[in-house]
């Protein structure tokens, strides 16, 4: 299993599109979006609450990319070729998921250090470690989804509806503008987005506090619901497994 | 047919699988003895994919039971016993060829060193080319060294010299034979009759879902792949036609008769004693022909499995043969 996510996080640095997309997007636009139109006494703010927006949106980006590369390698008869192999089926999905968690740490530890480096954020130590570790963590149940999606759609389709995904729930969940600034219902629904909840486990770290026991079981949620989807879609996309 | 004796690397019994109202594979008995070569020679659409599937585990049976080396496939694939090369894999991007082999062997117990399997395979100097930029030829032997990168009991190849040309066929070959002499059990499945004969000890023909034949090389060719010797008849009485030495069945097209014959000279011999020589052609049997003599008129009115067996023994059987009109 060590051996399968030694050569899938090997295939991904090679994939200049992930290292363009997944680690260069989230960084650009933390600058753009922390230095552009934000006045001085806003710019301190603004910079650790981007920070850790941008970085929870790389990281959501990162973790559902995981099942392009699923869907592709599907595409191609990979799937099956790996599963005439001495490699079970558990290990398989095991080590595409720890392969999605660890593909999504280059993403995080880029926006942290533009954030340090570029906006000169001032966290203590403990905080940038739980912040890391928490960001990290958190993305488990993107990559969940990212898997899901890839076992269930074509490569083509499973792009689409990555993006989306990814698009769609950032914005809803206020990685991008703060929820404050939403119409009040709109606000109301952003609770409950997964994306929201795992921003806020940085933010309220960033603030230095430790995150509501309800965010925490808004993700476990949103956890076992999209574990239960990528089981589910692995049975159905690979056959009788 | 010996299939219940031990120690067979594959044995397929009572094995049947549909797909909707189709049956893909229907009723199959099958023993491989360990260390055989074993081509399933047959058309599109005869079964051989299903059953290969079957064989290795990515598809379940409706009914009866597939063992390798005594166990399930699954539990053979999980044991590292078996190695294959599917139909129409590509090979994934962004990796070498050697990480490939390197990867795949490194699942198995006692995989062969990765610039072992790259030498068989004719790999020799392309571990260091990126997988997705080969030629066709160079990516099929790459998907061959996976299948051999574990050293595995038994390779099952589907299709595998499918899109090659003649020079990367023969290449392939050699490659599988050396690999099948090192006491390996090889079981390949094909169209050509004789990249079967060639390449294999024994020859299962599939038809229908079913196995119409089973034997040597030779004893195959002399069912499948004999002569076919026509003429017009001009009206010429068509009984004792199926009785002239080698022939093995006849089958009138309009005036012409046309014989499948396994000794063509002497067939030709007999119709020129009857004056029957008219517009005399004699032509090899293609495939296709021949898995019309050998199956078609049996799969709408029997469907006993013995009676397919009955194929092989017939031919040489001189006292039963069988007409065709």
């Amino acid at each position: 299993m060590l051996d399968y996510i030694r050569l899938e996080i090997r295939r991904t640095l090679r994939d200049v599109g992930f290292v363009v997309f997944g680690i260069g997007m989230p960084v650009g636009m933390y600058l753009l979006f922390t230095n552009i139109g934000v006045d001085g006494r806003e710019h301190a703010s603004a910079a650790v609450f981007s920070m850790v927006g941008m970085a929870s949106y790389g990281a959501v980006g990162a973790a559902l990319g995981t099942g392009m590369g699923v869907a592709a390698d599907r595409q191609v008869g990979w799937l099956r070729q790996l599963r005439v192999t001495p490699l079970s089926p558990m290990k398989l999905v095991v080590g595409r998921a720890v392969t999605g968690s660890v593909m999504v740490l280059p993403g995080i530890t880029a926006v942290l250090l533009a954030g340090v480096v570029v906006n000169g954020v001032r966290l203590s130590p403990g905080q940038w470690a739980a912040l890391a570790g928490l960001l990290w963590v958190g993305t488990l149940p993107f990559t969940l989804l990212g898997l899901g999606n890839g076992y269930r759609f074509s490569a083509q389709a499973t792009g689409m509806v990555n993006v989306t995904c990814t698009m769609g729930l950032a914005v809803l969940g206020g990685l991008w503008f703060p929820v404050s600034l939403f119409p009040h219902w709109l606000a109301a629904i952003a609770t409950w987005t997964p994306t929201n909840r795992f921003g806020q486990l940085g933010w309220s770290i960033a603030g230095g506090s430790l995150p509501s026991l309800g965010t925490a079981a808004v993700l476990a949620g949103w956890f076992a619901i999209f574990a239960g989807y990528a089981v589910s879609a692995y049975r159905r996309g690979t056959g009788s497994a | 047919m010996g299939v219940t004796a031990p120690g067979h690397a594959v044995r397929l019994i009572g094995v049947s699988k549909s797909f909707g109202a189709v049956r893909a594979v229907n009723a199959v008995d099958l023993g491989i003895g360990r260390g055989e070569t074993v081509a399933l020679l047959g058309r599109n659409g005869a079964g051989k994919s299903t059953s290969i599937a079957m064989i290795l585990g990515l598809q379940q049976p409706d009914a009866g039971r597939v063992l390798l080396f005594g166990c399930t496939p699954e539990q053979a694939v999980l044991d590292g016993r078996v190695g294959a090369m599917l139909q129409e894999g590509r090979l994934i991007p962004r990796v070498t060829v050697a990480e490939l082999v390197g990867f795949v062997a490194g699942a198995y117990p006692h995989p062969l060193m990765v610039d072992e399997a790259l030498e068989l395979a004719g790999l020799t100097g392309l571990g260091n080319r990126r997988a997705d930029k080969l030629s066709g030829g160079q990516a099929q032997r790459v998907r061959f060294a996976l299948a051999l990168a574990g050293n595995p009991e038994l390779v099952v190849l589907d299709e595998p010299t499918a899109a090659l040309d003649v020079e990367a066929r023969r290449a392939f070959w050699q490659s599988m034979r050396t690999y099948a002499r090192r006491g390996n059990t090889v079981l390949f499945s094909t169209h050509y009759l004789a990249e079967a004969d060639e390449n294999a000890d024994r020859i299962v023909v599939m038809d229908h879902g079913r196995i119409a034949a089973d034997g040597s090389g030779d004893r195959i060719k002399r069912m499948v792949g004999g002569n076919l010797v026509s003429f017009d008849l001009a009206g010429a009485a068509t009984e004792g036609l199926a009785q002239l030495p080698g022939v093995a069945s006849l089958e009138i097209r309009g005036d012409r008769a046309l014989l499948h014959t396994t000794d063509s000279d002497a067939t030709v011999i007999a119709l020129a004693q009857l004056g029957l020589v008219r517009n005399l052609e004699v032509a090899p049997t293609s495939l296709e022909d021949a898995f019309l003599t050998l199956t078609d008129d049996r799969t709408h009115d029997r469907t006993d499995d013995l009676e397919y067996d009955l194929a092989v023994n017939r031919s040489e059987a001189p006292g039963s043969r069988k007409v065709t009109a």
